[in-house]
């Protein structure tokens, strides 16, 4: 099913890549750093002026901690895909075995890499500077980190499937298309403060299960089984749509020739 | 050289969709026309035609970064559709406009590649290949550092790395100098011969084309005007140019040529008269009895270029 020599080959081309880029690596820290220490400091000002809110910094700092995840899974399928238009690498890597479901693979597993890396920074500058510990959320934290990742690789497929088509002229979607669904996500607010409409489409995002589940920890100590396994459930279905969404993309942008995209 | 074929294509067809339509209505361009050719193992054949004439699309096609329309494409007697990985690893291709990631190394943009297929012994073959382009003291410079001739050597090199038993050449040579190039020809020679490789070639230098293939597929509006020999294309002709340093009675001579109704081009000093070859030795017969004494005359026989110009001009069978 994966040829796994060639899944590597398309790893250690973005290792290469992000050894040399220097854009690539201020993605990893320096935009993290500069949110946490943002939002940190934004969070433990309201505290000193209202000084009512529990746990105000944790549930901010671990609410963008989380977002990072789902931002992290979508933005290293869609950046990865136009580092090979920019570099005009395109034609090179699809006219050699590589199959797509194979590149699909190589960008999933950069992403749960660097999701890592991103996370463990964001969440050791929030607990030395802010003494905010995302590891509050215990052992929740592991599946709550899988369907966030699930939820930003499937995005990250279908925004990708549209710049595989589109091309550069709607690149702008690779780093903001997942922010669509932040306000109904409830990151850093519960779900019951959005409008009704909006409380509907929450309903249908993964990630708002998983968000009111971290606050429901945070402030409570509990966490309803169910609301993962819905969540769980709703990833299922988007990561098959984006994968069938990319590939019948990718597919549509063959009939118009790779080499256009470069 | 082998009769079996590697490379076979039949009734190759790829339309673009357009947004203008024509007198009959179609909302499309056609890029390949049906096309259907073979490549023989061991054979270098070259493909040629003017700008627009479909050897890109084709190459594409050829290398599954495009799919046809209609029509079918099959390497060593497997359907290229069905057989996509096993075939592309035993392919390879090198482009003159092809680009290589600009931050990378040389050497890493060769690992890459050698990973992509497949090849045992990576560090050993990158070596070998880096030594023979001429490339080993480039190795660990990015590729963005590169000049033009150093990045064509590059993506050569990475185009050998899988022991490629067919290769899709799109301009090898274009930005190479005289003696690189020459050099580049004389690999790839050998490398047919020692290997029995086949390649598709196209370029717009016809002495290569003339030199490297054994047949020549003429391509004009994505249609396939002639295969043949380099020497039997150019043999349809059947004219050849004779150049001629007149120096007594030029206007005798000019009236002469239009009487005969000849194609004369003047450059400098010399006249330039498209004769039917076989009609030359009658030719400086007829000038020698209208008093017509030259001092230089040069007779050339029409090759591949005469034919490539004449052909990409009238857009027909020559």
């Amino acid at each position: 099913m994966f040829n796994f020599g060639i899944v590597m080959a398309v790893i250690v081309r973005h290792l290469y890549n992000f050894r040399h880029n220097l854009d690539r690596i201020f993605d990893s820290f320096y935009w993290p750093a500069m949110d946490i220490l943002l939002f940190g400091f934004t969070s433990v000002f309201i505290m000193q002026r209202s000084g009512n809110i529990p746990q105000l910094v944790t549930v901010l700092l671990s609410g963008l901690i989380l977002w990072t995840i789902v931002w992290r899974g979508q933005y290293e399928i869609t950046v990865n895909l136009l580092e090979e238009f920019w570099n005009q690498n395109l034609v090179n890597l699809f006219a050699s075995p590589l199959r797509v479901r194979e590149w699909i693979l190589a960008v999933f597993i950069l992403g749960f890499a660097k999701m890592f890396i991103a996370v463990g920074f964001s969440a050791f500058l929030a607990y030395v500077i802010f003494k905010a510990n995302v590891f509050v959320l215990s052992f929740w934290l592991i599946p709550f980190m899988v369907s966030l990742l699930l939820t930003g690789w499937a995005f990250g497929l279908l925004v990708g499937g549209l710049i595989v088509y589109y091309g550069h002229k709607i690149q702008v979607l690779a780093w903001s298309g997942i922010f669509i669904i932040v306000p109904f996500s409830g990151v850093y607010y519960p779900i019951s403060t959005l409008p009704k409409f909006a409380q509907k489409v929450a309903m249908f995002l993964p990630t708002s299960y998983i968000f009111e589940g971290m606050r429901s920890i945070i402030f409570k100590g509990v966490f309803d089984f169910k609301s993962l396994y819905i969540s769980l459930s709703l990833d299922g279905v988007l990561i098959a749509l984006g994968i069938m969404f990319f590939v019948f993309m990718f597919n549509k942008s063959k009939e118009k020739g790779l080499a256009r995209l470069e | 050289m082998s009769s079996n074929p590697v490379l076979e294509v039949k009734n190759l067809v790829k339309r673009f969709p357009s947004s203008k339509r024509d007198s009959k209505g179609k909302g499309f361009v056609v890029a390949v026309d049906g096309i259907s050719f073979s490549v023989k193992e061991g054979e270098i054949v070259g493909l040629l035609g003017p700008n627009g004439a479909g050897k890109t699309s084709t190459i594409q096609m050829l290398l599954g970064v495009l799919s046809p329309t209609s029509g079918s494409i099959s390497y060593f007697g497997k359907d290229f559709a069905r057989n996509r990985e096993e075939i592309l690893g035993q392919v390879n291709f090198c482009s003159s406009y092809i680009r290589l990631p600009w931050s990378m190394t040389v050497f890493e943009n060769m690992d890459v590649a050698a990973r992509l297929y497949g090849v045992k012994n990576r560090k050993e073959r990158i070596a070998k290949l880096l030594a023979i382009f001429e490339i080993e003291a480039f190795s660990n410079k990015s590729v963005a550092s590169l000049s033009a001739g150093q990045l064509m050597r590059t993506v050569l090199a990475k185009s050998f790395i899988n022991y490629p038993r067919v290769l899709l050449l799109d301009e090898p040579t274009a930005s190479l100098d005289q003696d690189v190039a020459d050099r580049v020809r004389e690999f790839l020679e050998k490398e047919r011969k020692d290997f029995n490789m086949s390649m598709l070639l196209t370029s717009h230098n016809m002495r290569e084309v003339e030199k490297l293939c054994d047949r020549v597929i003429f391509l004009n509006k994505g249609k396939i005007l002639e295969i043949g020999t380099p020497e039997k294309l150019a043999a349809k002709l059947q004219t050849a140019k004779v150049e001629l340093w007149i120096e007594k009675n030029e206007q005798k001579a000019s009236k002469l040529f239009k009487k005969l109704r000849l194609k004369v081009e003047k450059e400098g000093k010399y006249t330039r008269v498209e004769v039917k070859e076989k009609e030359v030795a009658n030719f400086l017969v007829v000038l020698g009895q209208n008093g017509v004494d030259y001092r230089e005359i040069n007779i050339d026989r029409p090759d591949l270029e005469d034919f490539f110009l004449k052909a990409a001009r009238e857009g027909k069978n020559v």
